[in-house]
This record gives C-alpha cells, sequence and structure tokens, in this order.
C-alpha cells in the first residue's frame, strides 16, 4: 500500500484510510462484544477498547504500509 | 479503600468545618483534574506533531469537556460530524467569494445562525454537534481571510487541531475514572419498570381517583422521556447498550402503550362507576382482578420479570373465558356494549404488558439473541424557537460583519470567531441571557488571568513541566468554577478566555499589543453575543411557545385521525408524551396551566388511542360504504373538535359518534371502540366536560 494517497491533488497519508478502517472494524468488533456481553471478562472496558484500537491499527499499519 | 475511609472519618471528628466544606468535593476535584490532563494533553500532543495554534486545541477540551463525564463520549460521535461538516463548509465558502467580503460574511453569518438553531432544536448532546459545525465553519475561513491562498493549509491544521481536541477529551473522559452513564440507565429502567409494575398491580380495586392519575401520568411520561434521552447518550458509551438498543426503543414504546391503555380502562371504570352503573363496573373489576393476581407474587419476585412473564401470559390465555362467563351475567343492549367496551381495552392492556415484561426478560439476559422490531421514540420539536435563535445568530453576526467591514477593525476576525462560540453555547443554555452575562464576567476575569499568566508567569519557564507549573495555577480556577453548578456559566466563560489570551504556542510568542488588542476584540464579540438576548429574547419555555405545544399536543389527535396509518401508534405515544413533557417542564407543579395541561394531556392520550384502533378495525374489517361513511365522519368530526375545541364541535362530535354507533349494529367489532370514543368526549372529568349538556339523549345504544 502506497505511504501517500493522491485525492484530486491533495495527498493524504495512507494511514488515513487505515485508521478509518479500523475504526469501522471496531464498530465490528463492539457489536460482537455487545451482544454476547463480553465485556464481563474485561476489568476496564474503556482501556480495553482503547488498547484494541491501538492493537488493530498499528498492526495493520505495520502489516501494509511497512 | 479502608485507610482513606478511616483518613476522613478522623479529619472529619477534629474538623467538622472542614469535612462540611469539602463535601462532594471529591468528584468536583475529579472532574478538574480530568479537565487539566485532557488540556495539557491536547496541548503537548499539539506541539508535538507541530500544529500550528496549540490553543486552538486546547479551547475545544475546554468546550467540550463536561461534568458529566458520561456524556463526553456520547457527544463525540455528533462532534466529529460537525466538525468536518463546518470545516468543509468553511473551505468551500472561502473557495467561492475569495474576494466578495459582503457575500463571505453574509454566507458565513447565515451558517453560523442556521448552526445556532440546530443546537436549540435539539436539545440534548446532538446541539453540540451544531454548536461545532458553527465554530469550526468560523475558525477555518476567518483567519484565512487576509490570504486567501494560505486557506486550505490552515483548514488542514484547525481541523486537525480541533480533532486532537475532541478525541482527547473523549479518550481522557473515557478511561481516567469513568462516570459509567450505563448503570444510571439500568438503575432507572428498572425503577420504572417495579413502579409500573406496583402501579398496575395496586389499582384492583378498580377507580383511581383523577387526581392520582395525572401523577401517575406525569410520572410514567418523565420516566419514558429520561429513559429515551439516557439510552441516545448511553449507545455511544458502551456497545452492550448498542447491542440493546432497539429493543430498549421497544420496551419504552411497550410501555406507553401499556400505560395509554391502562389510563383508558380507568376513565371507563371510573366514568361508569360516576354513572351508577354497578354491575358493570363490578364486572370489569372482576375481568380485571386475575391481572392483579398474577403480578402478586412473593415478596422478593414481585418485580423479576421472569417470574412475572409467565404468569401474565397464563393470565391472558383464561381471560376470554372469564369475559363470556361475565358477559352472560349482563343485560343485553348497553351493559353488554360498555363491558365489552372494557373488555377489548382489558385485553389490547394485557397484552401490551406481556410484550413489556417479555422485553424487560429478554433485555435483562446477558446474550441478546434474534432480531426486533425497529421503532423510534418520535420527537415533538418545536421550530419556533428554533426559527428566533437563527434569527438572533444572524443579527449578532450580520452586525459584527458591518462592523467589521466599515471600520477596517484589523482584530475584526477575533470579534467575530468569539461571536460564533458563544452565540451557540448560549443557544443550548436554560437561562440565556442571566447566563450569558455571567459568561461574559467570567470571560473578563478568564482574560486577566492569562495577561496575568503569559506575561508574569510564564516568561522564563523552560520546558514543558515548566510550562504545567506556570499556567496550572490560574488555569485550574476554571474547570473548577465548572464542576460548581452554582456558579453557573461563569467557569466556561474564564476557561475559554484564559486558554485564548494565552495562545499557547511553540515557540511562544510575547506580545502584549497583540494580546490587549486581541482580548477588545474577544470582548466585543461575546459582549454582542450576550447583548442579542436583550433585543431576541429566547421563546423556549415562554408562554407563547408553550401555547404553542399545547396546540400542537391536542393536534396529535388530528394526526391519529387522518395520517396514513403505518407506524402511527408509535409516533403517536412518543411525540405527544414529548409535546407534554417539554410543555410540562416549563409550567409551575399545581398551577392552573400545569392542571389543565394534564387534563388535555390524558383527553389526548384517550381520544387519540381510541382513534387509531378505531382505524386500524376499520381497515381490517370488511364493511358496508355506509357503515364506512358514518364511522368516517364520526372520526372527522373528533378531529375537527380537537383542532379548535368549542361547545358545537363537542357535540357534533358526541352526534356522529353516536350515529356511528347506530350504523355499526351489525360490525360487532367496531362498536366497542366507538363506545370508547363516545366516553372520552362524553367524560365529566376531561376538559371537554365544561361544555357537555347535561342530559343523556335516549338513543345511546
Amino acid at each position: 500500500m502506497p505511504r501517500e494517497i493522491a485525492i484530486y491533488g491533495v495527498l493524504v497519508p495512507g494511514l488515513l484510510p487505515l485508521f478509518l478502517g479500523c475504526l469501522l472494524l471496531m464498530l465490528l468488533v463492539d457489536a460482537l462484544i455487545g451482544r454476547y456481553g463480553l465485556h464481563r471478562y474485561v476489568w476496564h472496558p474503556p482501556l480495553f477498547r482503547l488498547a484494541l484500537f491501538a492493537c488493530l491499527f498499528g498492526l495493520a499499519g505495520l502489516l501494509l504500509l511497512n | 479503600m479502608p485507610v482513606a475511609s478511616t483518613k476522613t472519618g478522623l479529619a472529619a471528628r477534629r474538623w467538622p468545618v472542614l469535612a462540611e466544606a469539602f463535601a462532594g468535593e471529591g468528584r468536583a476535584w475529579l472532574f478538574v483534574f480530568k479537565t487539566l490532563l485532557a488540556l495539557y494533553l491536547a496541548a503537548w500532543l499539539a506541539m508535538w506533531l507541530r500544529l500550528e495554534q496549540p490553543a486552538t486545541a486546547m479551547i475545544t477540551v475546554g468546550i467540550v469537556m463536561h461534568p458529566h463525564t458520561g456524556m463526553v463520549q456520547a457527544k463525540g460521535f455528533y462532534r466529529a460530524i460537525g466538525t468536518l461538516c463546518g470545516s468543509t463548509f468553511g473551505l468551500v465558502l472561502l473557495c467561492v467569494f475569495p474576494q466578495q467580503r459582503v457575500l463571505f460574511l453574509l454566507c458565513l453569518s447565515l451558517w453560523v445562525a442556521l448552526c445556532a438553531g440546530g443546537a436549540t432544536l435539539y436539545r440534548n448532546f446532538m446541539a453540540y454537534g451544531f454548536v461545532l459545525a458553527g465554530y469550526t465553519a468560523a475558525i477555518v475561513s476567518l483567519p484565512a481571510v487576509g490570504n486567501p491562498l494560505g486557506v486550505f493549509d490552515s483548514a488542514l491544521m484547525r481541523v486537525s487541531e480541533v480533532m486532537l481536541g475532541i478525541v482527547v477529551a473523549g479518550v481522557v473522559s473515557d478511561l481516567v475514572f469513568p462516570d459509567r452513564l450505563r448503570l444510571v440507565l439500568r438503575q432507572s429502567a428498572r425503577e420504572h419498570f417495579a413502579h409500573f409494575i406496583d402501579f398496575v398491580r395496586g389499582s384492583t380495586g378498580g377507580g383511581i381517583p383523577r387526581e392520582e392519575m395525572e401523577q401517575a401520568h406525569l410520572r410514567f411520561v418523565r420516566a419514558a422521556v429520561q429513559l429515551e434521552n439516557l439510552r441516545a447518550s448511553v449507545i455511544f458509551e458502551d456497545p452492550e447498550v448498542r447491542a440493546r438498543s432497539t429493543r430498549m426503543r421497544l420496551l419504552n414504546q411497550h410501555n406507553m402503550a401499556a400505560a395509554t391503555s391502562f389510563q383508558s380502562l380507568h376513565h371507563l371504570i371510573n366514568r361508569l362507576q360516576r354513572e351508577g352503573r354497578h354491575a358493570e363496573v363490578a364486572a370489569l373489576i372482576a375481568l380485571y382482578h386475575p391481572i392483579g393476581a398474577a403480578l402478586t407474587t412473593a415478596p422478593e419476585d414481585l418485580h423479576d420479570p421472569a417470574v412475572l412473564t409467565p404468569r401474565l401470559r397464563d393470565c391472558a390465555q383464561r381471560l376470554p373465558a372469564l369475559e363470556a362467563e361475565l358477559r352472560a351475567g349482563l343485560a343485553p343492549g348497553r351493559p353488554q356494549l360498555a363491558f365489552e367496551t372494557g373488555a377489548t381495552v382489558l385485553r389490547r392492556f394485557l397484552d401490551e404488558l406481556c410484550g413489556y415484561a417479555e422485553l424487560e426478560l429478554a433485555l435483562r439476559a446477558h446474550v441478546q439473541r434474534g432480531g426486533v422490531e425497529r421503532v423510534h421514540f418520535q420527537r415533538g420539536n418545536d421550530a419556533s424557537g428554533a426559527a428566533v435563535a437563527v434569527l438572533r445568530t444572524f443579527l449578532t453576526m450580520t452586525a459584527l460583519s458591518a462592523f467589521w467591514i466599515a471600520s477596517g477593525w484589523t482584530f475584526g476576525a477575533s470579534a467575530m470567531l468569539l461571536a460564533t462560540i458563544f452565540s451557540g453555547l448560549f443557544a443550548a443554555t436554560p437561562n440565556p441571557l442571566a447566563s450569558a452575562f455571567t459568561m461574559l464576567l467570567g470571560y473578563v476575569f478568564g482574560m486577566l488571568g492569562g495577561i496575568v499568566t503569559a506575561f508574569w508567569l510564564l516568561p522564563g519557564s523552560d520546558g514543558f513541566v515548566m510550562l504545567i507549573a506556570a499556567t496550572l495555577p490560574l488555569l485550574i480556577i476554571g474547570p473548577w468554577l465548572n464542576a460548581h453548578p452554582e456558579f453557573g456559566s461563569l467557569g466556561g466563560g474564564y476557561a475559554i478566555g484564559i486558554v485564548y489570551i494565552l495562545a499557547l504556542k511553540n515557540p511562544m510568542v510575547y506580545d502584549p499589543a497583540l494580546a490587549l488588542n486581541e482580548a477588545i476584540a474577544q470582548l466585543a464579540g461575546v459582549a454582542l453575543a450576550a447583548v442579542s438576548f436583550v433585543f431576541v429574547p429566547r421563546v423556549t419555555g415562554s408562554g407563547w411557545q408553550r401555547r404553542r405545544q399545547f396546540r400542537r399536543l391536542r393536534e396529535q389527535v388530528v394526526q391519529a385521525a387522518s395520517a396514513p396509518l403505518d407506524g402511527l401508534s408509535w409516533r403517536f405515544e412518543s411525540v405527544s408524551r414529548d409535546l407534554f413533557h417539554q410543555a410540562i417542564v416549563h409550567t409551575r407543579p399545581g398551577s392552573r396551566q400545569s392542571r389543565e395541561l394534564l387534563a388535555w394531556a390524558l383527553a389526548v392520550h384517550e381520544s387519540g388511542r381510541a382513534l387509531i384502533e378505531l382505524r386500524q378495525q376499520l381497515y381490517a374489517s370488511p364493511v358496508q360504504t355506509d357503515v364506512r361513511a358514518a364511522v368516517d365522519r364520526a372520526i372527522a368530526a373528533v378531529a375537527q373538535l380537537y383542532r379548535h375545541p368549542d361547545p358545537a364541535r363537542r357535540q357534533q362530535a358526541e352526534d356522529r359518534v353516536r350515529e356511528a354507533i347506530g350504523a355499526c349494529a351489525a360490525v360487532p367489532a367496531l362498536r366497542p371502540r366507538l363506545y370508547q370514543l363516545l366516553g372520552a368526549l362524553r367524560d365529566d372529568e376531561s376538559p371537554l366536560a365544561t361544555w357537555m349538556s347535561a342530559e343523556e339523549p335516549a338513543h345511546a345504544t
């Protein structure tokens, strides 16, 4: 994946679409978590979600852009 | 925390005055800590990312941080949308009118005014989205006015700063000692369920006095609207609530429908009782009795839907046999029709109650299975308040623009920007004139604090830690004031004022002349936004708007009589409650207006629901054309009555309904609904009663 994407001549960092994609993925994960009540097994749900997002985003960035 | 509690216990014994002074301070200091953390984090990140104006990110944090920390997350979503819309609009505006200052300022004023209107119209956290849409458009376009070629870079910077501020505020308030709104939601939903079940169980004796009914109605409406407000916020905070969202909406709708049916039933029993028709009353109470018995369980299961649901289902199965038995005991004709009416309403009520208990049971399970019908809680928004806010903000902004153009003021952009922010913020406050001037005062103090910090404390400090040390003492006052509701909007003004004048940058720029000029311009902007409330006062909560809402509440019956049937009953239940709730919060409890409103609300609920049921039944059953025409005439007459209530129309509506009952002799399914409508029109405790002729004509059935 290119590091920078040109949208109508404007250079956008390749991380931006990855970020948005990860947000969408998080919505999906959240829906699953909510439906099956998995947050009961987690100490601090918001922290868990943020950490999960950081993992997803970091993984996607390292795998696709590196 | 045993250690901490012993310590506070000791302190309380030694210095009772101190303990009293610091009661409740814990939460306030927690909020102060979170806000400062978010502020400095935003500043540090903005400097680290080499953004142009870290101050913009800090101001955004100041605007969006809120003592009710659970709400911050909820608003983040709408804020992000508002920011994107606002920045796009600002960019487009500057690209379209780079050389046309009049058109540019006119369009910008209009945009900001529309955003302020939106903030007034949507009374929940969506208001923040509108505030930020206006604010970002101004913040993107105004600083670039002198240099249109640099607008894109400037827009990118501003959007990055605003977004950074939003994200930091959201993350900090979610992670650091979060205040879970979800627990409040669950608590109030369970309390509401328990209250409702108790109320239904407690009234098996039959008649409930009108007074008690009105109070119960008020309580239930309040609970329904509050639950919906909470639900709409918590879905952003918690994925579990998001997964339950559709079910919770349906739960609320079932509850509202059940409450309306319950009231209709008791109105009917009360009317029969007052008319002295004891046989019918006794039969209906006997029919009602099994429901009360089904709800009476062992004390620990009284509010447990897992126990109540099968009992209610069982009761619903046994009801038809009991109904036939009781009907056989009554004389044919009028008594049987009255009983049939009551039994129809009772069946409906029991069905809705079962649905309510089942949904509550499903919601308490850890895992949500299957899908349910999608319903919406429709709001009865009144556009008049929003229109006035649009007008006011537009006048403020055009006045400032005209002054800017005429005087060639170098700092006009700052004044415009501040007027934008505060117009949006004021539009959403409950008592804007007073809070506007408090906020102005806070702004002045904030600016003084900013000047002292920037020119006495900050110079000579080195590194980020020293920056925190130098700015903290005066910066801390803003969030502390914000955390104390008794200071009103003083804190909001202070927090924005100090951050704005401080204008932290890396490297820092010290220019006293610029700071003073900025201060004067900003003060002018805030002051004009405040003064505009003197010229165009706010209408929300005024007698005029209350009368409008009152009329719209009555017109809900017209809607029930004429709108398309699809989803109408859900819409009717929620809009009429929302309108009623909006109007009632601005009346004094027990005052004449409040009582009148309540009485009309009950009448509207009963008639509207009866009309909807009648129309659904009419749609479903095959009837002859003349019967259909008679029923349609009756429906139209009732709608006319509620559109313009007067004695002649009431009499006409009653006559038409009687004719329809006569015409429907061959259609037994329609007669109970018509009879219920007739009862609602003839209810001697409803507001329509004042116009009622005393004697009842002989051709009653």
